[in-house]
């Protein structure tokens, strides 16, 4: 596999599973299971709508460029249902966001665990976990 | 209740969530599925019309990518919540996901003549402290998120049945004659959210990567 090595990429080992089922869609359906990405950049915009809600970070590469990059998370419900609302999400703040690219190669992935600033972190995925350390345990295996 | 029977009424986490209930009476959603192990054995030849074959077109393979309904049973077991309206007469279950509603008279038969539906037709009766709830009418469809496909065959029999004043075990039969040698069962349970208010769910506001195919949003166009 080439990597693009535009941008500053993680990936990790991967096993082949079987389709697993989330709140909407197969998670499968839309994303490449074996392209876990790792992506820090500045807060641009936050779309809190259904059926998952979407976060975009400007992410800068080692050129200098920036692209804008959209990571689709769990809706809405399941979030607030955890305790965690839109104010959560601050514009201008940097965030490091992990998951798996789109499949279909765009500049989106899947955002299943985010990482403020301040080091603290949040489960926002679509993936199963119940906690940040539990969706990092499934990347690349149990998707 | 006035009526003397076990008060249902509120917003549920349902099915699924693990209910690890936290500050601000927040829970903890993850999609479930049946569990294949309490399944009984299928009928000869059955376990392929179960586990049926992609096909290519996504309203078999993946419907709800669609925003297609998830249909009953596995909209009781969508992670989101449920609030439950009862009456003396009838109990009404209003799902969060996708907006469906299941309106359930106590005491009556089934109609003689039913045209199948996602949601099916469904009736309700008390066995003691014990809400009993038979659907039949169900058109062939996914039976959870994981899960295979049933019949039109499928026949669901829900129990619930108060634990404590905040918790109802949620029992589930799968009577799916052309499926499975056997009716079978699982036991969930539902947590009492006093705080919890249904939320708006439009699957088709944002379904921004459907099939796939990612369409750019304003903030990536010309970048």
């Amino acid at each position: 596999m080439i990597l693009p090595a535009k941008f500053r990429w993680i990936f990790l080992p991967v096993l082949l599973a079987p389709i697993a089922a989330f709140a909407h869609h197969a998670y499968t359906a839309e994303f490449d299971t074996t392209k876990p990405v790792k992506l820090s950049g500045v807060l641009t915009r936050v779309e809190w709508s259904n059926p998952h809600i979407w976060i975009y970070l400007d992410v800068k590469d080692e050129k200098g460029n920036i692209t804008n990059w959209g990571f689709s998370a769990s809706p809405p419900g399941m979030l607030q249902r955890r305790g965690i609302t839109k104010t959560a999400l601050k514009l201008g703040e940097v965030l490091t966001i992990t998951g798996h690219r789109a499949k279909d190669g765009s500049n989106n992935a899947s955002g299943n665990v985010v990482t403020f600033a301040d080091g603290r972190d949040a489960l926002i995925g679509q993936d199963q976990a119940l906690n940040p350390a539990e969706a990092r345990s499934n990347a690349g295996k149990k998707q | 209740m006035p009526d003397g029977k076990p008060k249902f009424s509120g917003v549920w986490a349902g099915p699924a969530f693990i209910h690890n209930v936290g500050p601000n009476d927040s829970d903890s959603p993850r999609v479930t599925n049946f569990d294949r192990a309490k399944m009984a054995p299928f009928l000869p030849g059955a376990e392929g019309k179960f586990y049926q074959r992609p096909t290519g077109d996504l309203r078999h393979d993946d419907p709800t990518e669609l925003c297609l309904p998830d249909g009953h049973p596995r909209e009781a077991l969508a992670p989101y919540a449920q609030q439950i309206v009862q009456t003396p007469d009838e109990i009404v279950i209003l799902y969060e996901y996708m907006h469906f509603f299941r309106v359930i008279p106590i005491g009556k038969p089934h109609p003689a003549d039913i045209e199948p539906t996602f949601m099916g037709n469904a009736v309700a009766a008390w066995e003691g402290d014990a809400l009993v709830i038979d659907t039949i009418g169900l058109r062939e469809w996914t039976l959870s998120a994981s899960n295979g496909w049933h019949s039109d065959a499928l026949h669901t029999i829900e129990r619930l049945k108060h634990i404590d004043a905040a918790t109802v075990s949620y029992e589930i039969t799968i009577d799916d004659p052309k499926i499975f040698t056997r009716p079978w069962s699982q036991t969930f349970e539902m947590k009492l959210h006093p705080t919890w208010s249904l939320l708006e769910q439009v699957c088709e506001e944002n379904n921004r990567c459907q099939g796939g195919n990612c369409a750019p949003a304003e903030s990536q166009k010309g970048k």
